[in-house]
């Protein structure tokens, strides 16, 4: 890039100067030399290295040598690139490369004239404060100055308004909000001040962050089902309203969790690295999509906050840098340890996550919990009268004429004496006991098995890899199934125990409903067995279409005799799980004495108490708790729960041969980049050393791409153009002592992000005009040198929030759970059937773009159309495209013709008695500024003619005004609004309207 | 790249390529680039366009094409572990407890001059295989959907990368003069389920975003955004654009930004667009004669015979590059009952858009091709009985046709072992037939390549080779 402005700047400039390793020499040998000659050893074509300068300039061979000081005709890089002879010449025309271009051949000459002088890449050497210069301006003006430009004049202010109010917080200034700036633009930086200090900053910071981040609301493979990581988002945005240090930002969301006395809001933090995609299809291999995760993490954190592409690095090293395989390996044993799995939930967070309570829920949780604790102790202490009154109603027990049982979520019983089975038909007991995969329930069944083998229970199609959910005999132990499809997707469990043939024996079943066979009891004979959990997949819900079957299922019959079922649609406590053991009516179980009760037996008799003779008082007491109870357990369904990152038990880390999950290579530990400063010894070697070695000082990229990637937001490109790539296939910096500037004076002024912007948003560099010359953009189309001002198109998020700020329909609410604005009907089920998107009603409509609801694999097409990067993977660096496609969306997509007919509403309201000022009005309330009297003679003359033929064909002026949800003025005349909403949409589709100035 | 390309490019990409919807941008980016220029052809093209009629799931091929009649004494046997030589399977049918072969349950005959095997399920394919050149032996290295489709549209299991139609529009430019240079349609399976696709399968990756293919739908507007809104006329918005285009024009003489005359193009292709689109599926002038040859669905939008009618027409104006997706083919169970359905819908319409591009003289220079992202394996998959079975996927060999655009018409390329599992001759990867594609549409895979993260990328990655036996 440097080269290509010296090109178009002038020759003159280049031969001025002498010549300079990193900006001249550098990119050609990176560019064109490395890929066979550099740090890559796999792919290293001969002896000589031209990445090292001791490499470039030792003898490799009968005095040859690569770079001869001073001495271009006996160099052999001079004289191979030179070199007339096609079999001899560098780069080879033999595997398809072209020749270097003459003034390349002419500018690595004169270096070699020149002494052949080395310089180590400019990113890996620590930045030092440049003296040169102090100020953003110093810098800028004094390169200008060098190529024979001037800084160009300061931007009017309501277009500098509109500027830094979009750039800071992503929303154009309101007219008053002009009209007070026109009154004193010397306020200017109090108006800096205000907009930093905003909730709508941190609003527009977290963008940006999401994008590097890629949060998501869907977990990004195949049917893309839901997460919840908002939570997260919130702990983004909250950061940036408390302007919380870069250092400590980064610390938080890398290692929170491993802080000392990690809070609540610290390990939110770490949900950072669980935003990458997950894969919950079924039938792939584990192995292949964890190593996936943690791969994604290395780059992720290697592109944020190294700017280095260490993804290159995964199957072999580095092309270009000095970055190895076994850099990124042992990256990766950093983030290894993660207790999670490859294949993932489909229908929400997966391990590890944690309940995630907003301080209002925490809040309210917190007076659940008090009030259930109250409710408890009040039940509590009715123990002692209770035991006194049990006692008595005991007595008058023993002459019970009815048996008790629990009662209580009974939905199924079958109390025939002795069902009798032959390994032949099961019993059909019809369309009962249908639960799936996140219902809790319980089974008591008294079974007399003549064979190890053999169905008890089941709604599980009559073959053994069937769907459905079966208890089962197998082999003598007790044997559980609930599944969609065996292989994969299913929860299998045996127990150790086995039953013994030929006679009864009770069993007693519960489950939690919590889809996981830790939430599965079983009792034999009132005695809890050992579980032993064989497979634990249980990822989608299945529907049983069989009936309920007494002794078959799953191709399984049952031989023997089962008597005594019952089935509950509830989890069963303990307490109540032994009750059912007992045979004893309750009256012979009253008349024992206490000495001689069975555990099973204290159990019924209590709860038989409990729920036939309790006084009234107790009762409610037990009422209150178990309602306390509910209302807690519901409500702490409802809060959010975010995945984190947890250090489990180790996995060793491997070199990956060629990337491949299953080749291991070396074992290695985890370590930083060995080319890089190294970690303090007395840092931890785990994610929190990782965390303090990214912001130590001795870093030389983390500052450097931070104050890059701050600058991009302004400028719409970095000084380092390449923000994702600092290594030497990045852009050399245009202004690299001023990029080192701003590393510097960000880390001495405590990485204090704010700051950093207002640094930038203070120059006159930032605030000069963007209008200039045709000479001006031939010369320098990208802006690289800042002879003008920023001009940008708008980020996809802001084009969107701009229109809904001007309308007036924009609901300023801060985080919460995404929301689903206007779509398209049909997106989703085009590409994935079912349900599809379900578009909010009321405010949901209206929340900044930040809480679109992101489906990664259908994202939300009015993004897409402006350039959002899709959040499949970490993307940095910003990019503007200017297609038909966004013409149409601006011109008819709903939402932007709502937001034309509510600014419509407004012009007529607020702007005046006559056309004129209303258009003019519009026209503020998009673009800050007046309209030239060119500029309204064209608005007028357009405004006329839509209303000429909206008062004549009233019909389409009632159709056009239907868009949207909001209702509409009905004060208003409907030929005038349609003409004024016309216009306003015209306003919103303005060059000037996407763009900022 | 020399840097004077560089900034050539780069000002190319915002101030030219913007206008290359109109045809324009790539000729000029190919003038002002000189010989090291990315775009192609790098040699004369065989083929103008793709229409790849891509059949998600992954159809079985030995019910299809892979003929394989010794299978029927080997029902219910075991496969043998000297076929399957420790080969990967999926988690879905890893931990089954047997592996029983089961053979195609539908009747083979041979067609055509060269004898093809075709099934009894493909009829109208059936009539033309000496016009196609059917691949016995592609093969993948994904087993599962998400990897394995997306390694087919971009050359990497992971998705990020640029799809194939991006690479070819980026590289050849667009031919349309009011159509976007890369369309997608999807038609779902009358069954209703199938895999799920996603907008990144054509999406253009790392690409500049106006590479990506626009997906055309069959509810509502092809396009999305396309319609004006209601009480609002063609006229209105006419002078809606001229008022639009005059604020625009003198905000540029004031500015000087070259950025604000793109915009102003851009929204009068948008205008045509609006016309172009509903002028493209307007079936009324098209002949009923034609419409019925593609089967009783082409009139049906959302049907793959709609679709496939729609891809000729494309073609005929010019885009680059249609993709049409058929879902529904994943016959992990009820496959005896699906496979049947499946074919019904896209047999008759694919047969006849091969004939009708013949017709037309349009086979020459338009590459068709037919085909899943894997294949199915011999072994049954779950429950197998007289009336139902299942295969798993296959990713060790499938089977493709392709037709037209420089292809060896009449061809069977490739075979399998009795067991259709393992591929015994001219092997097929699906880098080889990305570099087959590309080489038919005049570009060199290993030269069409763009910088992103600090190196070079391709759609081949390192890999790829022509498969010349392909070749007409």
């Amino acid at each position: 890039m440097n080269r290509f402005l010296l090109a178009v700047l002038g020759a003159g400039v280049l031969l001025a100067q002498p010549v300079e390793f990193n900006r001249d020499i550098r990119p050609i040998l990176s560019d064109r030399c490395f890929a066979c000659h550099g740090p890559d050893a796999g792919n290293r074509k001969s002896l000589l290295r031209l990445d090292s300068e001791l490499e470039a300039k030792k003898d490799l061979r009968n005095g040859r040598f690569g770079v001869v000081p001073g001495d271009p005709a006996k160099s052999g890089i001079y004289q191979r690139v030179t070199s007339a002879n096609n079999a001899l010449r560098m780069p080879p025309q033999y595997a398809g490369h072209a020749a270097l271009p003459a003034r390349d051949i002419d500018v690595l000459k004169r270096w070699i004239e020149q002494g052949a002088p080395w310089q180590a890449h400019w990113s890996f050497v620590a930045p030092n404060r440049p003296v040169s210069h102090n100020s953003v301006d110093g810098f800028v003006r004094a390169r200008l100055e060098r190529e024979g430009l001037k800084q160009n004049a300061p931007a009017r202010p309501e277009t500098l308004l509109r500027r830094v109010y979009l750039d800071l917080t992503g929303l154009p200034p309101t007219p008053a909000e002009v009209d007070s700036f026109l009154r004193d633009p010397a306020s200017y930086e109090n108006v800096v001040d205000k907009l930093l200090a905003s909730d709508a900053h941190a609003e527009r910071m977290a963008l940006r962050w999401l994008d590097a981040a890629r949060y998501a609301d869907t977990n990004g493979y195949q049917s893309d089902g839901v997460r919840d990581m908002w939570r997260w988002r919130d702990w983004v945005i909250d950061a940036f309203r408390a302007n919380m240090p870069f250092d400590k930002f980064t610390v938080e969301q890398i290692a929170g969790d491993l802080l000392p006395n990690a809070t609540l809001q610290q390990k939110i933090a770490t949900g950072f690295h669980r935003n990458h995609r997950t894969n919950a299809e079924g039938g792939i291999v584990e192995e292949e999509f964890r190593v996936e995760y943690v791969a994604d993490r290395v780059e992720t954190t290697s592109t944020v906050w190294l700017g280095l592409t260490m993804g290159c690095t995964r199957c072999h090293d580095h092309k270009y840098d000095p970055l190895r395989q076994r850099d990124f390996y042992s990256m990766f044993a950093f983030y290894n340890n993660v207790p999670e799995r490859g294949l993932v939930y489909n229908f929400g967070n997966d391990e590890p996550m944690i309940k995630a309570p907003t301080p209002t829920m925490a809040t309210r949780l917190a007076a659940l919990d008090a009030s259930l604790d109250d409710t408890k102790k009040t039940w509590a202490d009715w123990a002692p009268k209770l035991a006194v009154e049990q006692k008595k109603w005991e007595k008058k027990a023993r002459k019970a004429k009815t048996d008790w049982a629990v009662p209580q979520g009974l939905v199924y019983s079958n109390l025939s004496t002795e069902l009798k089975f032959e390994g032949k038909n099961g019993f059909d007991a019809g369309d009962k006991a249908k639960f799936n995969y996140m219902t809790p329930y319980s089974f008591s069944v008294w079974i007399k098995p003549e064979s190890g083998t053999g169905a008890i229970l089941s709604r599980m199609e009559d073959y053994w890899e069937g769907s459905g959910y079966g208890l089962y005999l197998k082999n003598g132990n007790v044997h559980f199934v609930a599944t969609l499809r065996y292989t994969d997707i299913s929860m299998r469990l045996e127990t150790t125990e086995k039953v013994r043939l030929g006679q009864w024996q009770h069993i007693a079943f519960t489950y939690d409903g919590n889809r996981k066979t830790k939430g599965i009891r079983i009792w034999i004979d009132g005695k809890p067995a050992n579980i032993k959990s064989t497979f634990d997949e249980l990822t989608y819900p299945f529907s049983p279409k069989v009936p309920f079957m007494i002794g078959s299922g799953g191709g399984l019959r049952f031989h023997g005799a089962i008597r005594d079922v019952r089935v509950y649609d509830r989890a069963l406590t303990e307490e109540e799980a032994l009750s059912t053991f007992v045979t004893e009516p309750l009256a012979a179980v009253a008349a024992m004495p206490d000495a001689k009760r069975s555990e099973p037996q204290k159990a019924k008799l209590h709860l038989a108490f409990l729920d036939l003779a309790m006084n009234a008082k107790a009762r409610a007491a037990l009422a209150a708790r178990d309602k306390a109870q509910a209302e807690r357990d519901k409500y702490y369904a409802t809060i959010p729960t975010v995945m984190v990152m947890q250090e489990g038990p180790k996995r060793q880390a491997y070199i990956l041969k060629r990337g491949a999950y299953d080749a291991h290579g070396e074992p290695v530990e985890a370590a930083t980049p060995a080319f890089l400063p190294p970690m303090k010894p007395d840092w931890p070697k785990n994610r929190l050393g990782l965390a303090y070695w990214l912001v130590d000082r001795a870093n030389p990229l983390t500052a450097r791409v931070q104050v890059n990637r701050t600058w991009q937001l302004f400028f719409g490109q970095g000084l380092v153009k390449t923000v994702e790539d600092f290594g030497s296939q990045g852009e050399w910096p245009v202004h690299l002592d001023l990029l080192d500037w701003l590393a510097v004076e960000f880390m001495d002024r405590g990485w204090d992000q704010r700051a950093l912007e207002k640094l930038i948003v203070m120059s006159d560099t930032y605030r000069q005009s963007s209008a200039a010359p045709p000479d001006s953009w031939q010369r320098d189309p990208e802006n690289r040198l800042f002879a003008r001002g920023p001009r940008v198109r708008l980020a996809a998020p802001f084009v969107r929030d701009q229109a809904l700020a001007a309308s007036g329909l924009l609901v300023n609410k801060i985080g919460g759970p995404s929301v689903k604005p206007y779509q398209p009907a049909g997106l989703w089920q085009e590409l994935s059937g079912g349900g599809g998107y379900k578009e909010d009603t009321g405010e949901g409509l209206y929340r900044r773009s930040l809480y679109t609801y992101w489906k990664r694999t259908v994202a939300p097409p009015m993004m897409v159309n402006f350039d959002a990067p899709t959040r499949e993977g970490c993307i940095v660096r910003e990019t503007r495209t200017n297609t038909p496609l966004q013409a149409l969306n601006l011109m008819n997509d709903v939402a932007f013709l709502e937001a034309a007919r509510k600014i419509g509403e407004r012009m007529m309201r607020e702007g005046g008695p006559d056309a004129a000022s209303r258009v003019a009005f519009g026209w503020r309330l998009v673009l800050a500024r007046a309209p030239k009297s060119v500029e309204k003679v064209s608005l007028l003359r357009v405004y006329d003619r839509f209303l000429a033929r909206f008062k004549h064909d009233l019909a389409s002026s009632e159709a056009y005004l239907k868009q949207g949800e909001s209702p509409r003025d009905p004060s208003l005349d409907p030929a005038e609004l349609a003409a004024a909403s016309s216009v306003a949409s015209l306003i919103l589709n303005l060059d000037e309207a996407v763009t900022k100035d | 790249m020399h840097p004077v390309n560089e900034y050539f490019q780069r000002l190319t990409r915002r101030h030219l390529l913007g206008r290359a919807a109109t045809g324009l941008g790539a000729a000029a980016l190919g003038s002002l680039l000189g010989a090291e220029s990315q775009t192609a052809p790098h040699f004369a093209p065989k083929a103008k366009r793709v229409i790849y009629l891509f059949q998600s799931g992954g159809p079985s091929q030995m019910e299809l094409f892979d003929y394989k009649p010794r299978l029927v004494d080997k029902y219910k046997t075991e496969l043998p572990e000297s076929i399957r030589m420790g080969q990967r399977l999926t988690g879905m049918s890893a931990t089954q407890s047997t592996f029983p072969v089961v053979p195609a349950r539908f009747q083979f005959a041979q067609h055509g001059q060269n004898g093809a095997w075709v099934s009894e399920l493909l009829p109208h394919i059936a009539q033309i295989t000496d016009k196609i050149a059917i691949v016995k032996s592609m093969f993948t290295e994904a087993i599962n959907h998400d990897p394995a489709v997306t390694f087919l549209q971009t050359g990497s299991q992971i998705a990020g990368r640029p799809s194939i139609g991006s690479w070819m529009v980026y590289g050849l430019g667009a031919e349309a003069k009011n159509l976007p240079g890369f369309v997608v349609m999807i038609s779902p399976g009358q069954g209703g389920s199938g895999q799920p696709l996603y907008d990144r399968l054509w999406g253009s990756g790392f690409l500049p975003t106006r590479y990506q293919g626009v997906k055309f739908r069959s509810v509502g507007d092809p396009v999305l955004y396309l319609r004006d809104p209601e009480g609002f006329s063609r006229e209105d918005r006419r002078a809606y654009l001229d008022t639009l285009g005059e604020l625009n024009q003198a905000k540029a003489a004031e500015l000087g930004d070259p950025e604000i005359a793109t915009r102003i193009a851009q929204y009068e292709m948008a205008f045509q667009m609006q016309s172009s689109v509903p002028e493209l599926v307007d079936l009324s002038k098209e002949p009923a004669a034609v419409v019925d040859s593609y089967g009783p669905d082409a009139r049906k939008a959302g049907t793959f015979a709609y679709n496939c009618l729609m891809a000729r027409r494309l073609a005929e104006r010019g885009v680059r590059f249609i993709q049409l997706y058929h879902r529904d083919w994943d016959h992990h169970g009820g496959l005896q009952d699906g496979l049947p359905k499946r074919c019904k819908e896209t047999d008759q319409p694919a047969a006849a858009l091969v004939r009708d591009l013949e017709q037309r003289g349009m086979l020459d220079d338009t590459l068709v091709l037919w085909g899943g992202e894997f294949g199915r394996t011999v072994y049954c998959q779950g429950r197998l009985t007289e009336k139902d079975y299942g295969r798993d996927h296959h990713p060790r060999c499938f089977t493709m046709w392709m037709a037209g655009g420089g292809v060896k018409p009449g061809l069977i390329l490739g075979e399998t072992d009795d067991y259709s599992y393992n591929i015994t001759a001219d092997p097929v990867h699906v880098h080889d037939l990305q570099a087959t594609i590309m080489h038919l549409m005049g570009v060199d895979h290993t030269r069409l390549t763009y910088r992103f993260a600090g190196r070079y990328f391709r759609l081949t990655d390192v890999h790829g080779n022509v498969a010349k036996k392909l070749l007409a």
